[in-house]
């Protein structure tokens, strides 16, 4: 009698728990416009310091949490299944986002971009990362360019000038092998498509756009002789052992490698090297290997999404209309040192304006990073074999047809 | 009166269990069932999944990064037997019944204390190109100072074994101590009187006795052997292009990098079938052995 009782109780309290757990709060929008945000985020940027400017600002304070590593990516497919979808969190462009706004997760932005490109915050340019069968999604955190970081010092001590052609920039690279400096950084893993991207786009732009479109083969001739120029390159010697894991930051501040392709969003890495924009080190435009009409310059953005069926709805979409405007994004940029998006915002350092300066008057055309452009399951065959192709120097076409395979099985599907 | 007693003591035995049991149901074996469920459908985390039969087992076993794998783990396991065991046994042989052997064991016991990523840390730093292990070789002028430790495959797969021999010797050195302290004194005492002595007796004496130890250190190593995860994610991530991936990260890969969770519920499936009667064959077949050599009848 007595074991039954407590058999009983015990069944009862499971079964409320189980109840508790599959029912839960329902989850409408509050509708709110001031408060506290919850963000989920995969980045390494203060965003606690960030928070005290919104909250002084708009009144919207954000209470971050930081996610690292692939897993982020599964929690926030999984929130969508919950009542918690995340009121604010980063993702990002291109095939991702393309499938959280198919499935229609992310709450639709098209009112903010079209206020936000009128006003002139942004440009239009920008606007067709984040459209999605003619609509917008999220709003950019950050649009940062990739240009050659270098160690000025270096430069000073050989008489090197910024190169403004490629051939200038191969002399300067066989002038630094010459004195035992190491010029180019390059890493394996997911950094391995950096100078796969900077040879290619700046050789034929429109191939490298054909190949994360699937319109053409990672076998076609003229990627192979891009990989064999890298490849050539390579036994030069004017790369670092790729399998080295020290941050480039570092071994540029230690003089073991002089030049860098980085994203804008470097200028805060050197910062933590402790070294000074401008004094130790600085930046050029990546010049082209083929010059043509434009000189492509590839570029990255970091979007934020608010969930469609959060209950932060209305919070997260105020934030991102804020953070997308000159009035976050100053504060934003002044505090990560990068370049801000905005035209009319005011680059936060003198080496910014510069460059500032310089893209706004020059002829420049903007491709997306490879790391977006691809759709993410090609992309992930793709990072390991150009790693293995770094790591072994050699022939490419083996790695390449296994990037085609990978390729040909997703395009097959769509 | 005594067996009324009897059965409300099971009641409330079972009572007091019911908590735990459905803690373990609702957290483990349903979300099993539902890998299981995942395994035959195609699936991206969004929407709902799609049922799509064995085309994930077929894709599966036809995909060489796969068998590449299957081949890995298979060196995990092996590699776990003979090193952390192997090492383990002779360790515990050898650093047995005499003052002081306890501290002879505590060197080996510490660095089970580690995490697998922190040993993995540890030894990247050692094994990665131009570290602590090449620099050393190239000073005392040795050779092996041009191998790429953990870039050629299969030896980056020899050297995470290595290296999680190094954390794993201490406790399996510790459970075989623990087996030969309670080894009887007399049949040993009995067999030296024999003239038996060294290998003669380790082998026909002291290996028997220790098979409930035996039984434990290996059935453990299998396992972990064939889960292998945290060290190789730690040191090479399963790379370079997929070299030195064991099963449990083509698992995590297919997941959570390339969000096809269809195919990493496949693999995590085939993995569990795998280990699951690995066990059991091996348990099977220990146990059994024991009742028959503890003697005949019931």
């Amino acid at each position: 009698m007595k074991a039954r009782k407590v058999m009983a109780g015990a069944a009862i309290v499971l079964a409320t728990a189980l109840v508790a757990t599959a029912c839960g709060a329902g989850s409408k929008d509050a509708g709110a416009t001031t408060g506290e945000l919850a963000f989920a985020h995969n980045k390494p940027w203060n965003f606690d310091a960030f928070s005290k400017v919104s909250k002084q600002d708009i009144d919207i304070s954000l209470k971050s949490t930081q996610y690292s590593g692939d897993p982020y990516r599964a929690f926030i497919r999984q929130s969508f299944r919950t009542k918690e979808s995340p009121g604010l969190f980063t993702w990002e462009v291109s095939t991702a986002l393309d499938e959280l706004a198919e499935q229609g997760v992310i709450a639709e932005t098209t009112d903010l971009w079209t206020e936000a490109v009128d006003k002139g915050y942004v440009t239009d340019a920008v606007r067709q990362l984040y459209t999605v069968n003619g609509k917008q999604y999220c709003t950019p955190i950050s649009v940062d360019d990739w240009v050659m970081f270098y160690n000025k010092s270096v430069f000073t001590k050989y008489n090197l000038t910024v190169p403004t052609t490629w051939d200038q920039l191969m002399q300067v690279a066989a002038t630094l092998k010459q004195h035992g400096v190491t010029p180019f950084w390059n890493q394996t893993k997911n950094f391995s498509f950096v100078f796969f991207q900077t040879l290619l786009a700046g050789t034929d732009l429109q191939l490298y756009n054909d190949l994360s479109t699937g319109k053409a083969k990672y076998t076609d001739p003229r990627v192979v002789a891009v990989m064999n120029t890298w490849l050539d390159l390579q036994k030069k010697g004017y790369f670092n052992d790729p399998g080295q894991t020290d941050f480039a930051r570092d071994l540029m501040r230690e003089g073991k490698i002089a030049m860098a392709p980085e994203g804008t969003w470097f200028t805060a890495d050197a910062a933590l090297a402790g070294m000074t924009m401008g004094k130790d080190v600085d930046m050029f435009v990546i010049p082209p290997v083929k010059p043509g009409a434009a000189t492509p310059i590839a570029i990255e953005t970091a979007p934020v999404c608010v969930g469609e069926s959060s209950k932060q709805k209305s919070l997260g979409l105020k934030f991102s209309q804020w953070w997308m405007s000159p009035q976050g994004q100053e504060p934003w940029v002044k505090q990560q040192g990068n370049m801000p998006f905005n035209t009319d915002a005011e680059a936060p350092t003198p080496e910014m304006k510069t460059l500032k300066t310089k893209l706004a008057t020059g002829k420049y055309e903007y491709y997306n990073r490879y790391f977006e452009a691809t759709p993410v399951p090609i992309r992930t065959v793709a990072l390991e074999q150009f790693s293995a192709f770094l790591t072994n120097r050699g022939e490419p076409t083996q790695y390449l047809k296994a990037i085609q395979a990978a390729a040909d099985e997703y395009w097959a599907g769509r | 009166m005594a067996r009324s007693g009897a059965t409300s003591y099971q009641g409330q035995a079972r009572g007091f269990l019911l908590p735990s049991l459905a803690l373990v149901l609702l957290v483990f074996y349903l979300p099993v069932l539902y890998t299981f469920y995942l395994s035959f459908t195609k699936y991206n985390g969004l929407g709902t999944p799609e049922f799509v039969g064995l085309d994930n087992f077929a894709a599966m076993f036809e995909d060489s990064a796969f068998l590449d794998a299957v081949r890995n783990t298979t060196i995990w396991v092996v590699g776990t037997l003979v090193l952390p065991v192997g090492l383990g046994l002779l360790v515990a042989v050898l650093a047995y019944g005499f003052r002081g052997s306890g501290w002879l064991r505590l060197p080996f016991l510490v660095p089970y204390a580690l995490s697998g990523v922190a040993v993995g840390v540890i030894w990247s730093f050692m094994l990665g190109s131009g570290g602590a292990l090449t620099q050393a070789l190239q000073f005392l002028d040795l050779p092996g100072s041009e191998l790429r430790w953990l870039q050629d495959s299969p030896l980056n797969t020899v050297v995470m074994v290595v290296a999680a021999a190094w954390q794993g010797v201490g406790v399996n050195a510790l459970l075989f101590t623990v087996g030969l302290q309670s080894i009887p004194k007399e049949p040993l005492e009995a067999a030296r009187i024999d003239g038996a002595t060294g290998w003669r007796l380790f082998t026909n004496m002291t290996w028997p006795l220790l098979r409930p130890s035996t039984t434990v250190v290996v059935g453990l190593s299998i396992v972990n052997g064939l889960k292998t995860f945290d060290i190789v994610q730690a040191m090479t991530q399963g790379g370079p292009a997929r070299s030195s991936e064991t099963l449990a990260l083509t698992m995590y890969r297919d997941t959570f990098v390339n969000s096809d969770y269809g195919l990493g519920s496949a693999v995590a499936i085939f993995l569990s079938i795998v280990t699951v009667g690995a066990s059991i064959i091996y348990l099977r077949r220990q146990l059994s052995l024991s009742s028959n050599s503890l003697g005949g009848g019931k």
